[in-house]
């Protein structure tokens, strides 16, 4: 794909997007959800507000001028349930934090074998690249993230829990590089609070990966890879993603071994409303370029943007591509 | 605090609003109603939800907090230093108004001096005050004025302490101080949040409580008993009382306020499961320390679903109480 062989910094997302707008509008997704709930539209007239949302969301990112984006993860109700409700062996369970959040979610809970049924995210993808002009990211939560936030009836050990997720996982990568996705993300923010298990996660990402032709991205967030780093190096992915708002840490962790891969490297906070000024993303951009140079280089928020009301999440964009446009003209002018 | 019978039943806090509450509220926010007949119409939601709870035979009550949309956003709205950032989803379709901290943050005047005076009058039974903690406030605000997440959390916590001063001036004996998100950062802040507990309850002689819920409160037990307060109120029911096993790894010194009916189910329990909660936690707390409450707030459940689960609650814990006194009478014979 031509977007990785330009010579410069691209701008990327992590994955969700504020599915309402700015009060005092409800929104229509959301007016929609609860005329469904009461029983006065059925599911197809939801998923058809779905469907525009999505393209809303799409345009947002497209108008903000970001290179390489998602379809913002309007249909899913969570990260965890999207694919635990399309797997084999869950139920869903009672309300629980989402990391260090004030956001919730169903706890799946696996009761038995877990398996891949059917394409989870194959049309959203194919519906998002239909929509957009610029590449388009696939999103699958991974193994370690999914089988942490779910509660395990069935498997004897989190190891045996965590590798049968990869194995389920991975017939959703190959059916998502089947229909074309040329970047897939799998999202592992658990990573970051499960150090101690990096060898059944290294192990689940090797099966999560098998035989899936596609350029793979690895995205962490909500705190830093001390401690598996530059393990992670080593991982099937050619992008890593690292948090550098609430894993400030991840400067530190980068000077400990050179980066030999791309970095999704995010900058922008996700998580706090203060948009940042372009100067402060350029001074981000130059700083990591002494460690990563640019055509490996994709500056991003640090997490999804949905923590964030949804005109502030939609100035971070613009910010984010203004310093980064800036940036790059700094650093080609530096090296001619 | 004598006048409460052993096992004393409570609430969390909030109770759903009636239908032409939500209706007067909506119409406020677009001008069409004033602010004095929101007030009417919240008053007369908050006498019946205290004729409510007084038929139901509860012994320690709430205001069901009828004025409020958000525990958090509320504080922020009467407080100075916050603007609302806009809406931000918490799960599901269910959005709140997220604060923003745009400058020093601070009282204006009481924030629910008013209200609780007027809910106690309403009744002879005493009413908790009701508060959100510091951390809370800080943690479910953006944060775009202070450097540090610790020094926005201290000034909160100086802010609070004022605020619990008036209540147990204005006559509250028990007064609650809700810290839902206090175990965020188990690791990170524990310190920090039991530091402004102890500047909120700083010199207080009414009996206090702080709500926790969600999240993962074995990561902070036993060191949640160190919070300055009497009681720690939890959620028990939402996972089957499994919390009881963590309370056996170290004496609970507090009192509990034991959640025997979930809070975000539909389902209305049986008096039996919650008399069978309440038992099984007496093996390992001590009756005189239990007090008997849901999960969390009742907002999000319907009117009927609340006071089904209310009364289940009540008629439970009366079957352990008479077997307790029953059992205390035969020793004495
Ligand atoms: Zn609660």
């Amino acid at each position: 794909m031509a977007l990785f062989l330009e010579d410069g910094v691209i701008t990327t997302v992590v994955g969700n997007y504020p599915k309402i707008p700015d009060l005092p509008a409800p929104g229509k997704w959301r007016s929609a959800v609860e005329k469904f709930q009461k029983g006065q539209i059925d599911e197809a007239a939801l998923r058809r507000v779905e469907d525009e949302v999505t393209v809303e969301a799409i345009r947002d990112q497209l108008e903000a001028g970001v290179d390489l984006i998602t379809d913002g993860q309007i249909r899913w109700e969570d990260a965890q349930t999207h694919f635990a409700r399309r797997l084999r062996g869950f139920h869903i369970n009672g309300l629980q934090r989402y990391f260090d959040t004030n956001v919730y979610f169903r706890e799946p809970v696996a009761e038995g074998e877990v398996g891949w049924a059917e394409p989870i995210t194959v049309a959203e993808y194919t519906f998002a690249r239909a929509h957009s002009t610029k590449p388009v990211k696939a999103v699958v939560t991974g193994p370690l993230t999914l089988g942490t936030l779910s509660r395990n009836t069935f498997y004897p050990t989190l190891r045996e829990f965590v590798l049968a997720l990869a194995r389920a996982l991975n017939g959703e990568l190959r059916a998502l590089a089947a229909a074309g996705a040329e970047v897939i993300q799998v999202d592992e923010p658990a990573l970051c609070r499960h150090k101690q298990d990096y060898a059944v996660f290294a192990d689940a990402m090797g099966v999560l990966t098998a035989g899936v032709r596609a350029t793979l991205v690895l995205a962490t967030y909500f705190g830093d890879l001390g401690g598996v780093y530059p393990q992670v190096l080593s991982l099937p992915f050619d992008i890593i993603g690292m948090d550098f708002v609430a894993g400030h840490r991840n400067w530190d962790v980068l000077s400990g071994a050179p980066f030999t891969k791309t970095l999704m490297f995010g900058i922008l906070d996700a998580r706090n409303t203060r948009v940042e000024t372009p100067e402060e993303i350029v001074a981000a951009v130059r700083r990591i370029s002494s460690t990563v140079p640019p055509e490996r280089l994709q500056v991003a928020p640090s997490a999804g943007l949905e923590f964030l009301p949804h005109g502030v999440a939609r100035r971070k964009l613009r910010a984010l591509v203004e310093g980064v446009r800036t940036a790059s003209e700094a650093l080609k002018g530096a090296r001619a | 605090m004598s006048e409460l019978p052993l096992l004393p039943t409570t609430a969390v806090g909030s109770y759903p609003k009636p239908p032409y509450l939500l209706e007067a509220r909506r119409k406020h926010l677009r001008n069409q109603i004033g602010k004095a007949e929101l007030t009417e119409l919240e008053r007369r939601a908050t006498r019946e939800w205290i004729q409510i709870q007084e038929e139901l035979g509860m012994d320690l009550l709430v205001d069901g907090e009828q004025y409020r949309g958000d525990m958090v956003a509320y504080f922020a709205d009467e407080m100075a230093g916050f603007a609302i950032a806009g809406l931000v989803r918490s799960y599901g379709n269910r959005y709140y108004p997220k604060p923003v901290v745009v400058g020093p943050v601070g009282r204006k005047a009481p924030v629910t001096v008013s209200w609780f005076k007027y809910t106690q009058s309403l009744t002879k039974k005493p009413v908790k005050g009701m508060l959100t903690g510091p951390y809370t406030i800080a943690e479910w605000s953006f944060n775009e004025h202070y450097p540090t997440r610790r020094e926005l959390v201290l000034e909160l916590a100086r802010a609070i302490h004022d605020e619990v001063v008036d209540l147990e001036r204005a006559g509250a004996r028990y007064i609650q101080i809700d810290e839902p998100a206090i175990h965020t950062r188990p690791e990170e802040d524990f310190d920090l949040a039991r530091e402004a507990m102890e500047i909120v309850t700083e010199g207080i002689s009414a009996y206090t409580v702080t709500h926790i819920c969600y999240g993962d409160v074995p990561k902070i037990y036993p060191a949640m008993l160190h919070l300055a307060v009497d009681q720690l109120d939890l959620a028990l029911k939402n996972e089957e009382f499994a919390l009881l096993e963590t309370f056996r790894k170290a004496p609970f010194t507090k009192d509990i306020g034991l959640g025997v009916v979930d809070a975000h189910s539909h389902r209305v329990e049986s008096v039996q499961e919650v008399a069978d909660g309440i038992r099984r936690t007496l093996e390992v707390i001590p009756a005189e320390q239990v007090y008997v409450s849901p999960d969390c707030g009742l907002k999000t459940r319907t009117a009927d679903e609340t006071i089904g689960k209310l009364r289940v609650m009540v008629e439970g814990t009366k079957v352990v109480r008479s077997e307790l006194l029953g059992a205390r009478e035969g020793a004495r014979a």
